[in-house]
């Protein structure tokens, strides 16, 4: 493929489909359709699906511009897609968003049908987050619809989608670790040696579980299957199937995770939290626009505050229980400004996929204007025994512009139970020593103790 | 014609498992249906309208 001008560059994560490829040229992603997949581009847009989706919010909506700019020579359309703020991976949603993920490449599915057209891929990576909620984003995943086959895609949408969600449903672990190494879906194989044997009493997962592992080990390739005939209502029963397997999965919110209800056990909850916030309101005030990530976000309190003014918020956290929570609240809440990802900062998600390149690291993703950081450091250093100056590189690599970060002395009754029973730590861990390393990237700006604590506020500018 | 119709792999036996189970839930829902039509005309309830406007 020619290209004269460097600036058009190929996305490295779409290779996979021949009907196109998305590309990046002046800091905008465009995706291009071949010739191959005319028809049924044409199709998509002339059926009212295409339409429909938009006009409900499910697909991403397109502009196309009528000009050959990758220089190919299969082309057939160049389109801009509304641009998306921030792309996440499907191992850094929470239970709650890739089953809502799901449920919406289903529904898109079901329209979908209904129009003549059908899903040809189902990969959990088609969707993304916007504005608070998944939005299917491959514009060119639909095909005519033969009402003589089954769904093309079926294996994949149990693999990326179904499988995972009864793994964290039947297991209570989180799945975001295994979806980072299965990351084409977890095969049913797997996942029937993984499951619990009650859930085979469950008829839908017996069938979608179970039958499909066995049938997959014992069927050798062959074209017969495919050539028997299906029909509409068989494949709409399917698909019904699949949603009445996903409503009802859930996770455990009764559980305690590490930070379930921090806030609301902690002795110094509310007079601390108050002061807290007023000087948190006071730093983040006028700094708070383009990208703001909230790291160690807990259930999101402080998240919140940053999204009353910005839509463009990064909420993360290890805990994927509190990240869930979060998502959950902010899906029946007015604030839809914040995407809640469950990302641990010692060990974020990394490169992955063909040349290292398919999907990107977080680090290479996340860059954010503002950075906050509340009693965070105490966990990192002290539990996770990252040295200070390797934390201050970390965030300062984060951090575009200011970072709004929370010493938690030695001294606190949540630094003491996280040295409870080590002999030593990284030492010396004081406010003296946090000033001096962090100052090799940033410049304090603010700094003030949070009343009836040692812990000291700061607002620091990157140098 | 068009060459890339199968650029994912459905698997060997995937379609051969939608058969199944679409076998298997047209039963199902053939019972199901029936039930419906059992309980309302003896509760003279008007089944539900599940679908979802879409």
């Amino acid at each position: 493929m020619t290209n004269e001008t460097t600036d058009y560059q190929h996305h490295p994560a779409s290779f996979k489909d021949p009907s196109g490829f998305v590309f990046k040229a002046n800091e905008k992603y465009y995706r291009q359709v071949n010739k191959s997949y005319a028809e049924d581009y044409d199709l998509l847009m002339s059926s009212g699906l295409y339409e429909k989706l938009v006009e409900k919010k499910l697909l991403i909506p397109h502009t196309e511009v009528n000009e050959n700019l990758y220089n190919s020579p299969d082309w057939y359309k160049t389109l801009l897609p509304e641009q998306l703020p921030f792309i996440s991976y499907p191992y850094e949603w929470s239970f709650d968003e890739l089953k809502d993920a799901a449920l919406l490449t289903l529904r898109v599915q079901k329209i979908a049908v209904k129009h003549g057209m059908i899903l040809k891929d189902a990969t959990s990576f088609n969707v993304q987050f916007y504005e608070g909620r998944p939005v299917f984003i491959d514009t060119l995943s639909f095909e005519k619809y033969d009402e003589s086959k089954p769904w093309i895609a079926y294996r994949q949408f149990c693999e990326c989608f179904l499988f995972p969600l009864l793994i964290e449903h039947y297991l209570k672990i989180d799945v975001q670790k295994l979806l980072s190494v299965y990351l084409e879906g977890i095969p049913a194989c797997t996942t029937a040696k993984l499951l619990p044997a009650k859930s085979r009493f469950k008829l839908s997962v017996w069938l979608h579980v179970f039958l499909q592992a066995s049938v997959n080990s014992n069927n050798k390739p062959t074209n017969k299957a495919a050539t028997a005939s299906f029909s509409k209502a068989k494949l709409l029963n399917l698909i019904e199937s699949l949603q009445t397997a996903i409503k009802p999965l859930h996770v455990k919110t009764t559980i305690q995770s590490t930070w379930n209800n921090y806030y609301g056990e902690t002795i110094l909850s509310k007079n601390y939290l108050d002061a807290k916030e007023k000087i948190f309101r006071d730093f983040v005030n006028d700094i708070n626009d383009g990208r703001t990530m909230d790291v160690g976000c807990n259930d999101g309190y402080f998240s919140r505050i940053l999204a009353e003014k910005n839509p463009n918020v990064i909420a993360v956290d290890f805990d994927s229980q509190c990240v869930n929570k979060l998502y959950l609240d902010i899906k029946s809440g007015a604030i839809k400004g914040i995407l809640p990802l469950c990302i641990d900062l010692t060990n974020p998600s990394p490169a992955v996929g063909f040349n290292h390149a398919e999907r990107q690291s977080f680090a290479e993703r996340a860059k954010a204007d503002t950075v906050t950081a509340l009693a965070l450091i105490h966990h990192i250093v002290l539990s996770k025994n990252v040295p200070l100056p390797d934390v201050a590189k970390m965030l300062a690599d984060l951090t575009k512009k200011y970072l709004v970060i929370e010493f938690v002395p030695i001294n606190d009754e949540k630094s003491q139970q996280l040295i409870a029973n080590k002999t030593t730590y990284h030492k010396p861990y004081d406010p003296a020593a946090f000033e001096a390393h962090f100052s090799t990237y940033f410049q304090t700006e603010r700094k003030q103790v949070i009343p009836g604590t040692e812990r000291i506020l700061y607002r620091l500018k990157k140098r | 014609m068009k060459i890339f119709l199968l650029y994912i792999d459905p698997g060997s036996g995937s379609y051969l498992v939608q058969m199944i189970i679409a076998g298997v839930l047209a039963g199902l829902f053939y019972f199901k249906n029936l039930w419906w039509k059992i309980k309302s005309f003896f509760t003279k309830n008007k089944k539900e309208d599940t679908t979802d406007n879409d």
